[in-house]
């Protein structure tokens, strides 16, 4: 009763699952639809930053376990073949995004390769089709991950384009979307390593980082910066629950990188001493602000009151089309938090993984099409859909 | 050839020893010398146009690091790159439809076509997926020198063709560059209105113009003009404005902040224009900028679009300044004892800064007049995309 956001389409969907009867069973619900609202996007990230708790694998085992069960048990909505097809597809993204090293996107697209891969289809109409309902499948199994969403809409949207160009032979056609969509893991790398040349100007000899969250675009901008032999020293963030500040700090003091970690807490205490901000982005809204790991926004205006400025770097297949009003108008994303001691029945915790920053604490976004000031970000989300 | 070699060392000099003042007439001197590298330079019969290109773009690499920080230098060669870069695609279509005759192997017309057109797209979330364009420009070559031996009479007057076409290009340019002070002060009416107090600082022609412009609709209005020390070009600004009939005060430039609250607006004229938004201006407009900001004064920066450099600073203050001569400042004869090596450390005790620029961020800049029209700090970006081609955008 004492929530309100400026978005009426959440306040609905909040009113409705309060009038609704409570499901007690987790494989009466929509056959793809994810469990107990526990975003599969945020586990992946812990799980690559290797901090497993007990509580978190009870969890994850029951996701999966009610998962699967929903899938075998439903039959009416989905017919033999889709029913076949999602299973291979969500099946196949998890696979490619348990691997640490791929961006989720990238995974996603080599998911929707598979499906290609395995279609029967004979006319590109048809594949298309195939396309879009295995890339609806993916998008709401896991509502909670822009990269993932927003690397199905680059797909579908590049594979409709292509088959606009004419090619007379469906296989020729078909075997260069597969080849587009496998070397799509090349260009991820290929934009990590732009995003670092682009950034190495801004990296001063003698300058203090401030980074939040483990991101591994800015751990290569880091690399770069220190192959370079430029002379810095990185604060890094404990980004508890998930630990990234101590594995952040274990890759950079292999780069020899000075390095000195922070509570959360402690970065309005010591940013006098820095002299810019970098983080990444999980997406980039069409506002040019960011979504990225909670507590970036806390960052973000504590840098801003101090004129410090904040750099994002994030590869061009993030730009999402969403346009958050507030930190509560995304779909919510939450993950297990840990505290070490039993807390009491009745207090509630926040569990949100996520927040979301106004462009207008942002100074300038590091992207793979070049560098770019918050504003450039609509410009370029239309010419993509136009 | 030689001629031209000498012309451009020449330039390149005057440029290092700082003897040509203002952007405006560097980047018309840079643009006539490009006018007429370009027409001197012989082409091959293959790839004409990128060896236009790369020609000029030599030539402009010189010019730049004669004086790294006169940005419409490179603002310049990068337009007339790009105006040569307009017809590298025009003049690969015509290269594409007599290759077709030899029997092009298995791509249909479309789909080189489409290739062709990818070559000069920036960088963007659409063409992420489409992968490199270097296998697209490959067999150009192959089918320009297959017809090279039939068809030489047509390549010379191809050739021909294409130098005027670039200089046609470079010409307009010039036109531009020249043009924009009218551009910018037929837009001075929409601005100043009846009765307001204008502030400006050091001197500027641009500004001149656009107020004597504003004068000339019979607009009565006052103006402040700051000195803008060490220089005293406001005292200049000021003799003129009177010439012109406007009612002029000078201020120190210390006194920009008490006489704050009583103007209206401020308006300069700025050095360049980065691709963030920032300005790069006289020595002082940074000072101004805050106290306009403090005081929610509209301020206001007149640019010619040679001006805008589609370069994002990222340490203005040192990496695009110029430290002038500290005679400006003082007098060598009464303070030579100061500037005596002292003892221990083996400088001087006394030290003289003088830079000539300023940089101001863009969020104190509420307006950009260019000659295409007002516009906001974030637009800026579109007008540099607009001007130039990607490859000066991304590296």
């Amino acid at each position: 009763m004492w929530r309100r956001s400026a978005s009426f389409i959440l306040d609905d969907e909040r009113r409705r699952t309060s009038n609704s009867p409570p499901m007690a069973d987790n494989t009466t619900r929509a056959p793809f639809q994810n469990p107990d609202a526990i975003s599969a996007y945020y586990q992946t990230r812990a799980a690559h930053h290797g901090v497993i708790t007990s509580d978190w694998l009870a969890q994850a085992q029951a996701a999966v376990g009610g998962g699967v069960s929903g899938e075998e048990n439903s039959d009416s909505s989905v017919s033999e073949l889709g029913k076949d097809k999602s299973f291979n597809v969500i099946e196949e993204f998890n696979g490619w995004r348990k691997q640490p090293d791929l961006a989720e996107a990238v995974a996603a697209i080599r998911a929707l390769a598979a499906v290609i891969r395995a279609s029967e289809a004979s006319t590109m109409m048809e594949l298309e089709i195939e396309l879009k309902k295995a890339s609806d499948t993916l998008k709401s199994w896991d509502k909670t991950s822009i990269s993932l969403t927003a690397g199905c809409d680059l797909f579908i949207r590049y594979v409709t384009r292509t088959s606009a160009l004419e090619y007379e032979d469906f296989n020729s056609a078909k075997s260069r979307l597969l080849e587009r969509a496998e070397k799509f893991g090349e260009i991820s790398c290929k934009a990590r390593k732009i995003i670092a040349m682009l950034s190495q100007d801004f990296i001063f000899d003698g300058c203090t980082i401030l980074v939040h969250g483990l991101s591994r675009v800015v751990l290569e901008i880091l690399k770069t910066a220190a192959q370079n032999n430029k002379l810095f020293r990185v604060l890094c963030t404990e980004g508890r629950p998930d630990g990234t500040g101590v594995l952040l700090s274990n890759e950079l003091s292999k780069l020899d990188i000075p390095v000195k970690l922070l509570l959360d807490s402690a970065v309005a205490y010591s940013m006098d001493e820095v002299d810019m901000v970098f983080v990444g982005a999980d997406g980039v809204v069409e506002s040019g602000g960011i979504i990225n790991m909670m507590g970036t926004y806390q960052i973000a205006l504590v840098a801003h009151s101090m004129n410090k400025p904040v750099y994002v770097a994030a590869e061009s297949y993030k730009f999402a089309r969403l346009y958050p009003l507030d930190q509560k108008d995304m779909a919510p994303a939450l993950r297990p938090i840990e505290f070490g001691v039993k807390i009491p029945a009745k207090v509630e915790v926040e569990m949100s993984a996520r927040d979301y920053t106004p462009p207008q604490y942002l100074t300038l976004l590091f992207t793979d099409l070049g560098v770019l000031s918050p504003s450039v970000v609509s410009d370029e989300l239309i010419q993509l859909y136009l | 050839m030689p001629d031209v070699q000498s012309m451009v060392l020449e330039f390149v000099n005057k440029l290092r020893k700082r003897k040509i003042e203002g952007s405006q007439a560097t980047a018309r001197c840079t643009v006539e010398l490009l006018r007429s590298v370009i027409s001197h330079h012989r082409v091959p019969h293959a790839n004409q146009a990128s060896a236009l290109i790369d020609a000029v773009k030599a030539v402009g690499a010189q010019l730049v690091a004669a004086n790294p920080v006169e940005l419409a230098v490179g603002n310049v060669v990068r337009r007339a790159a790009v105006a040569g870069l307009d017809l590298l695609d025009a003049s690969d279509d015509d290269e594409d439809v007599n290759g077709k005759g030899i029997g092009y192997p298995a791509m249909s017309a479309a789909v080189v076509a489409a290739a062709a057109r990818s070559t000069l797209r920036p960088p963007s979330l659409q063409t992420l997926l489409e992968g490199t364009p270097e296998s697209a420009t490959a067999p150009y070559t192959s089918s320009s020198g297959a017809d090279s031996e039939s068809k030489t009479a047509d390549k010379s007057s191809i050739t021909r063709k294409l130098k005027h076409d670039v200089i046609e290009g470079v010409n307009q340019l010039i036109h531009e560059i020249a043009g924009c002070h009218e551009q910018i002060a037929e837009q001075a009416v929409e601005h100043i209105h009846q009765n307001e107090v204008i502030l400006t600082l050091g001197s500027s022609r641009t500004v001149l113009e656009f107020l004597c412009a504003a004068k000339e609709k019979k607009r009565s209005f006052r103006v402040f003009v700051a000195e803008g020390a060490p220089r005293y070009q406001g005292h200049l600004l000021a003799k003129e404005l009177v010439a012109r009939g406007l009612q002029t005060t000078v201020i120190t430039d210390s006194a920009v902040f008490a006489m704050i609250s009583r103007v209206n607006m401020v308006i300069i004229g700025a050095h360049a224009v980065m691709a963030n938004g920032g300005v790069i201006g006289p020595v002082g407009v940074n000072m101004a900028a805050l106290a306009a900001k403090k005081h929610a004064v509209p301020f206001v920066v007149l640019a010619g679009s040679h001006k805008l450099c589609p370069l994002y600073p990222h340490n203005p203050e040192v990496l695009l300044n110029e430290l002038r001569s500290p005679s400006e400042l003082l007098d060598f004869g009464e303070f030579s004892d100061c500037l005596d090596f002292g003892t221990g450390s083996g400088s001087p005790l006394l030290q003289v800064v003088n830079p000539t620029f300023d940089y101001v961020p863009p969020s104190l800049v509420s307006l950009f007049i260019t000659d295409t029209g007002g516009h906001n700090p974030s637009y800026m970006y579109r007008l540099i995309a607009d001007y130039y081609s990607a490859d000066d955008l991304v590296m």
